[in-house]
């Protein structure tokens, strides 16, 4: 029976660093595996769609543009995102990475969370597409 | 000449403003020395002043089932009682305010002015929580109030008097009293956190068992009352602790030092202990606490006929 | 006069929840006391009922994955890896041994972490808040190496079907085991602290004492069990994955108190240090994951049991031939240790029952499956799961 079992602890910091991390002001560098943000690249896709199928979140969409051409565009929910890292995993032509980077995500507005991936004329045309549809939907 | 000497002694020194700012600086820095203890940060300078303000200004919840006039008023009751008990300490290390003779013991009951007004307030409450809170409080009250008075009658009776600026100028001129009374130096010392409800004799208001206590249907400006109550609770007592026990406070740079390496020692002992649960600090303070502080007086007594 | 007489006859009972500082998670709790004394004490959960075992009926094999490892936040990883481990025996496809190695890893350094997060409670519900800083400083050095290793924080998100998502590097391994030293350092110095603290015994020693009969009778699980001597441990009765490999120790304690509690939490953490540097230093080589995973699973149905932080996780799941399963069933240690809370409450004072709830570990979105209808009567109501089942088909049905 002692009292006072804590006390080195307690006298010590006085003189130690505290453990305390002010984020905003004071930065800790991400480790290289973090998950953050997907990365797409369009080149490499076939749009087989494994990856939004086994999407736990409902976070990724493909979107085909020309199926003989290969031209897709993935729309990227993130907002719905979980982070998990499964599509990294079904994708068998390594086409999606997480960003160790962009790991500050949040928002006042949902219009960051819509991410669409793609090459440029794909984009447009997509874009054209979705307009189309909406203005048939409203009519 | 002598009303606006009242005033200002009544509104801004060394009772009214003054506490109550003294009080809120000495409570972040028992915060500032408890989290560096635990190697945390803590808050900074302006924390406590921050918080009063916002509560102050908050809307005030009058629940259903209380006595309105009762909510309103223990707060005010319990500010008023620490307020008073300032004008008769040597405050800042300056002369007391008032003084007359027996003003000792009119101080210490000011001072328990505010445990009993949070013991009210509980029980004025219907809810649960605050009616276990203010049992435990006011169960506590009975714990460390006869030996806390008994430990800070130690010095007066060295003293012959019960005047405390007479005592105060009687410790001044002689050897510290904590090492001539020790006992009753640690019994005072352990008696003011549990009067503060400082860990580990916080179990009136455990957090994780009723939530805050009695206080628990208090919000805006009487939590912020009781909150300010407490803050100059604090210097009060560090104030008579350090005016009896560690050789008076002859000056404003002294009283600063002795009080602030108080609150230190009190800070350290509030982080090295566990929470005890209200049987226990009722067991401690009269199975050990008082009989100690009795042991002190039969010390004092002989050594006097002596 | 009248007033007297309801109140002499009515129980004065503290609620204790489902918003309570003490609580972190919502459950409610009832605590019938005379003074301090409590004299009776009932419980009701289900506050966090999410649905996920329906919910996973809805998901493929791959997505029930991510599912499931939020079914707890803090022993995220054990449920991924129970559910993984039986979609593979399901599936008849052999994870290679450095998978294996892996996933045990991760689950020890979960347990450590989960361990410390407990203690750290566990101090804070005693009043000593010290501990609890220091306990929650340290735990951050394992929370850093499952960061580095797995890309998160929390949900490691570890499984794939079949293996795991990433390897272990040399310089992860030094990491780990400079971070294993220091834990081990500190959990001695913990040890010391809460078998030798006169203040901190006062709140632990003797209290919410539960016999091995008491034990057996209420059919405790995990550390909670194994502090009242009954011996008790998934790792030990039937060794799993990499444990074949890497055999553990049980740490059994006979006081039941919740002293002993803290000492079987704390000296698991040693065997689990003594474990992972076992793995490293002998990590299998081979393979991460399976070439091909199948999507759709043969019929059939499996149970998996696991060692988690807090006890056995037990996991059903029953396959149609579909790419969904077609049950799947969860249980969690707390639900099982949470009868014990209730037996042991009654005779302790008030004061003691934030640290007898904490001392099971619980976690209420864990246990929280079942669901209890109230209707507008009050009288409670057991739905089966058929029932529940029918009145979900007729819902829908309504709505289109």
């Amino acid at each position: 029976m002692k009292i006072a079992t804590m006390f080195s602890d307690v006298v010590g910091s006085f003189w130690k660093k505290p453990a305390t991390v002010q984020y905003p002001f004071e930065r800790v560098e991400a480790p290289t595996r973090l998950r953050g943000k997907l990365e797409w690249d369009p080149e490499k896709c076939t749009g087989c769609s494994l990856c939004s199928k086994d999407c736990p979140a409902d976070a990724i969409e493909i979107i085909t543009i020309d199926k003989k051409a290969k031209r897709f565009v993935m729309q990227y929910h993130m907002d719905r995102c979980t982070y998990c890292a499964q599509c990294i995993e079904s994708c068998r032509f390594s086409c999606i990475e997480m960003s160790d980077e962009q790991w500050e995500l949040a928002a006042t507005s949902k219009v960051p969370f819509e991410v669409s991936y793609g090459r440029e004329e794909d984009l447009a045309e997509a874009l054209a597409k979705f307009a189309l549809a909406d203005t048939v939907e409203t009519e | 000449m002598e009303a606006i000497g009242n005033i200002v002694s009544l509104l801004f020194f060394p009772g009214g403003l003054f506490v109550i700012f003294a009080g809120l600086m000495y409570e972040w820095l028992d915060h500032k020395i408890i989290a560096r203890s635990q190697n945390r940060i803590g808050p900074r300078w302006f924390q406590p002043i921050a918080d009063a303000i916002k509560l102050l200004t908050k809307e005030e919840i009058v629940p259903d089932g209380v006595n309105p006039v009762l909510f309103a008023i223990l707060p005010l009751i319990a500010l008023a009682g620490a307020l008073t008990a300032a004008l008769y300490v040597p405050m800042a290390g300056l002369k007391p305010a008032y003084s007359f003779a027996g003003d000792l013991i009119v101080t210490v009951y000011m001072l328990s002015l505010l445990t009993l007004s949070i013991g009210l307030a509980g029980a004025n409450a219907k809810e649960r929580f605050s009616l276990v809170g203010s049992t435990r409080a006011l169960t506590q009250l009975f714990a460390y109030e006869a030996p806390f008075l008994l430990a800070l009658l130690g010095p007066a009776i060295a003293a012959g008097s019960w005047q405390i600026s007479e005592i105060v100028a009687y410790t001044e001129t002689h050897t510290w009293m904590m090492i001539l009374q020790p006992i009753g130096f640690v019994v005072a010392l352990i008696g003011l956190m549990g009067k503060l409800e400082l860990p580990p004799f916080d179990s009136p208001e455990a957090e994780t068992e009723i939530v805050a206590g009695a206080l628990t249907e208090y919000s805006g400006r009487g939590l912020a009352i009781f909150h300010l109550g407490k803050g100059a609770e604090l210097i009060i007592g560090l104030t008579l602790i350090t005016a009896f026990y560690m050789g008076g406070v002859s000056n404003p740079v002294w009283f600063l030092v002795k009080t602030v390496g108080l609150l230190a020692v009190l800070a350290a002992l509030q982080s090295l202990m566990t929470r005890l649960r209200i049987d226990q600090t009722v067991g401690m303070w009269w199975r050990y606490g008082a009989l100690l502080v009795l042991l002190q007086w039969l010390i004092i007594v002989v050594v006097q006929l002596v | 006069m009248m007033l007297e007489m309801t109140q002499k006859e009515e129980k004065f009972i503290i609620p204790i929840g489902p918003q309570h500082p003490a609580l972190k998670e919502p459950g409610h709790f009832e605590f019938a006391v005379d003074g301090e004394l409590v004299t009776d004490a009932t419980v009701r959960l289900g506050y966090v009922h999410r649905g996920i075992e329906k919910g996973a009926e809805a998901r493929n094999w791959n997505q029930n994955l991510y599912l499931v490892e939020r079914i707890c936040g803090i022993c995220s990883h054990i449920h991924a890896f129970t559910y993984a481990r039986g979609v593979e025996r399901l599936a008849e496809v052999e994870v290679p041994p450095r998978a294996q190695a892996i996933r045990v890893l991760v689950a020890e350094l979960e347990r450590i972490h989960s361990h410390m997060l407990w203690f750290g409670v566990a101090a804070h519900e005693a009043g000593f808040d010290t501990l609890f800083m220091f306990s929650w400083r340290d735990r951050e050095t394992i929370m850093d190496i499952l960061e580095g290793l797995t890309g998160n924080r929390v949900n490691y998100s570890a499984n794939v079907l079949g293996g795991v998502k990433f390897d272990v590097t040399d310089e992860h391994r030094k990491t780990i085991l400079e971070a294993v030293d220091f834990m081990e350092k500190r959990t001695k110095h913990y040890l010391n602290v809460v078998t030798t603290d006169a203040m901190f015994l006062q709140r632990t020693r003797g209290i919410g004492v539960a016999n091995l009969q008491q034990a057996h009778r209420l059919g405790i699980l995990g550390p909670t069990a194994r502090a009242s001597g009954v011996k008790r441990d998934v790792r030990v009765d039937a060794p799993y994955s990499a444990y074949k490999q890497f055999p553990i120790k049980m740490v059994v304690e006979t006081a039941g108190d919740l002293e002993a509690r803290f000492v079987v939490r704390l000296k698991e953490l040693f065997e689990s240090y003594r474990l992972i540097r076992e793995i490293l230093n002998n990590m299998p080589e081979g393979d991460l994951q399976v070439k091909r995973f199948p999507r759709r699973i043969k019929p059939g149905e499996v149970i998996s049991r696991v060692e988690a932080p807090r006890g056995e996780v037990f996991y059903y799941i029953r396959s149609n031939g579909g790419e969904m399963p077609e049950r799947l069933k969860v249980r969690t240690p707390t639900m099982m240790n949470m009868a014990s809370v209730l037996a042991m409450a009654v005779g302790h004072q008030l004061a003691d029952m934030p640290m007898l709830l904490v001392g099971i570990d619980p976690c209420f979105s864990c246990n929280d499956r079942g669901v209890a209808i109230c209707n507008s009567k009050g009288d409670h109501d057991q739905w089966t799961w058929e029932r529940l089942r029918q009145h979900g088909i007729d819902f829908y049905a309504e709505k289109v």
